[in-house]
């Protein structure tokens, strides 16, 4: 058996892949008395399926927490199967699992959502670090300058667009509170992010999320205002949304209008 | 060579505050290289105040080198963009394999000790170190299987690969008592196969007993085993930079320092009676 042979037999058996191959397997393993050499090969499906457990539970750990751990086990196994890891990074392995739990059934409607505010809240955690900006860097704009301005976001901010509004339900699993609320089904935007080493996470409008979007895409001030144009008073409602942005810290740069022509 | 950084700890997360807060230092730390691929927040500021006054290594986990899959150039950018940011005293992973067609097993297979792995794992050993501007550690890994189709000792096929790429040893002394143990060989061949120049590290750890074998938890004191044989290796290679790994079931930050202290006290002793 090749190099290549090898490899592919032992790994898809630790990883659950091959199922068979048994006696191929035997063959290709020194026995022990101590222990045979199927047994031998158990020990690396064990630690595998054991790790890549406890890497999705860091990410989700309210989320494998009302599911139990032998539900938990289960679903990850599955997930497991859907979603190999890819990454050199284990920590990678359960950025799938919100939305792969949407298509499952067995738990609260919420759980998902759940799942994916805490995965993105962890990938917030840790995100590239970035100074921030404060909205005096707009102020010292000439006005002419200020429609054709653009922002660059924190590397650790995301938005989130759930079909439940778990805020709630996180709050209250934070806390360690035993009564959880009812499943809010509402579509709910959330942006995350963090601030030196806390992480946050905040609804917003629908016309906040509109201008955030827009603005995360390369959009300018003036884009913004637009986003916002469905609002009472909408240049009032644009700067206000837009200081709340730097007076959270999203904002890392503000970049100016180029000369004309290559804005 | 190497510099001798003295007995060190690795960095985990749950010390962060008695790190960044409190001052608290070891000789050196270890840090897992994957850990800090992409990261900031509270890791980042750890590993910067640590490294601002204390030196540091950087452990891959994922390297796996004696894969069949071809190298992954985007995971060796990125070490090499954390190499050159943190400025690491040295690099180092494991002589195992862990991935099969760019699915991540996330452990540390052992390797079959044959002619094609070693020619495989040695000519991947000199791309990597082209990649990443030095030359790397290679550790040896605690196993619980062996193949047929060995002919060469595992000692015998780490000191080649070392030889022939040209690259340095990490020498995990547990790791050496955990695979002799579950496989019936003699720790002390191990150690007297591999060439004294080029053990640059020592790992120390503990391990727990089920009975059919040894597991490598890293979860436990260094059980007394294996300082007996941390004394043999010190007595065979002399002043070697020593880490102690402890990674689940992580006591307070006292209780790792102290296992370095022991290190250091014990590796002393070996070198005043050697003088």
């Amino acid at each position: 058996m090749t190099l290549y042979e090898l490899q592919a037999l032992l790994h898809g058996r630790i990883t659950g892949i091959v199922q068979d191959r048994e006696c191929e397997l035997r063959q290709q393993l020194l026995p022990r008395p101590s222990l045979p050499a199927l047994e031998r090969v158990e020990i690396y499906e064990k630690m595998y399926l054991h790790r890549l457990v406890h890497a999705v539970a860091e990410d989700v750990p309210h989320t494998a927490a009302l599911l139990g751990d032998e539900s938990f086990l289960d679903l990850v196994r599955e997930y497991l199967r859907d979603h190999p890891s890819r990454s050199p990074d284990i920590g990678q392995v359960g950025r799938h699992f919100g939305a792969w739990l949407r298509g499952r059934d067995g738990f609260r409607v919420d759980l998902p959502d759940l799942a994916v505010l805490e995965r993105v809240r962890s990938e917030a955690r840790s995100a590239p670090d970035a100074p921030v900006a404060g909205a005096d860097e707009l102020h010292s704009l000439p006005p002419d300058a200020l429609p054709g301005t653009r922002f660059v976001f924190s590397p650790s901010l995301r938005v989130l667009r759930l079909h439940h509004d778990v805020r709630a339900l996180w709050d209250a699993l934070d806390a360690n509170r035993n009564e959880l609320p009812i499943p809010a089904r509402r579509p709910t935007t959330l942006a995350v992010w963090r601030q030196e080493f806390k992480v946050f996470h905040t609804a917003l409008s629908g016309s906040e999320a509109d201008a955030l979007e827009v603005a995360r895409e390369g959009g300018t001030l003036e884009d913004v205002c637009a986003a916002c144009a469905g609002e009472p008073e909408p240049a009032e409602a644009a700067f206000r949304t837009v200081l709340s942005w730097f007076a959270d810290g999203w904002v890392a740069a503000v970049t100016k209008p180029g000369p004309r022509g290559t804005n | 060579m190497v510099p001798f950084l003295g007995h060190g700890i690795g960095l985990r997360t749950k010390h962060f505050p008695e790190l960044l807060e409190q001052g608290r230092r070891a000789d050196w730390f270890e840090v897992i290289t994957e850990n800090f691929l992409h990261v900031g927040g509270r890791p980042r500021a750890v590993l910067e105040a640590v490294r601002a006054d204390r030196p540091v290594v950087l452990h891959g986990v994922s390297l796996s080198i004696g894969s069949v899959d071809p190298l992954n150039e985007e995971y060796l950018r990125d070490v090499r963009e954390l190499a050159d940011a943190v400025e690491p005293a040295w690099v180092s992973d494991h002589l195992c394999w862990g991935t099969f067609g760019r699915h991540n097993a996330h452990d540390l297979l052992p390797m079959p000790f044959t002619e094609e792995a070693l020619s495989h794992v040695v000519s991947r050993v000199v791309e990597v170190q082209e990649r990443l501007g030095r030359r790397i550690l290679l550790e040896n890994v605690s196993s619980y299987l062996s193949y047929a189709a060995s002919t060469i000792s595992e000692w015998d096929f780490l000191a080649e690969v070392a030889r022939r790429a040209d690259c340095l040893i990490l020498l995990d002394v547990n790791n050496v008592y955990v695979s002799a143990t579950n496989h019936g060989f003699d720790a002390l061949a191990f150690l007297h196969g591999i060439p004294q120049d080029r053990v640059a590290q020592m790992h120390l750890a503990g391990h727990q007993d089920l009975g059919t074998h040894l597991l490598d938890t890293h979860d436990a004191p260094v059980p007394d085993p294996v300082w007996a044989l941390y004394r043999d290796a010190v007595r065979r290679f002399g002043r070697v930079s020593t880490l102690v790994e402890w990674d689940d079931r992580i006591p307070p930050l006292d209780e790792v320092l102290a296992e370095a202290e022991k290190a250091r006290s014990l590796a002393s002793g070996v070198l005043e009676r050697a003088a």
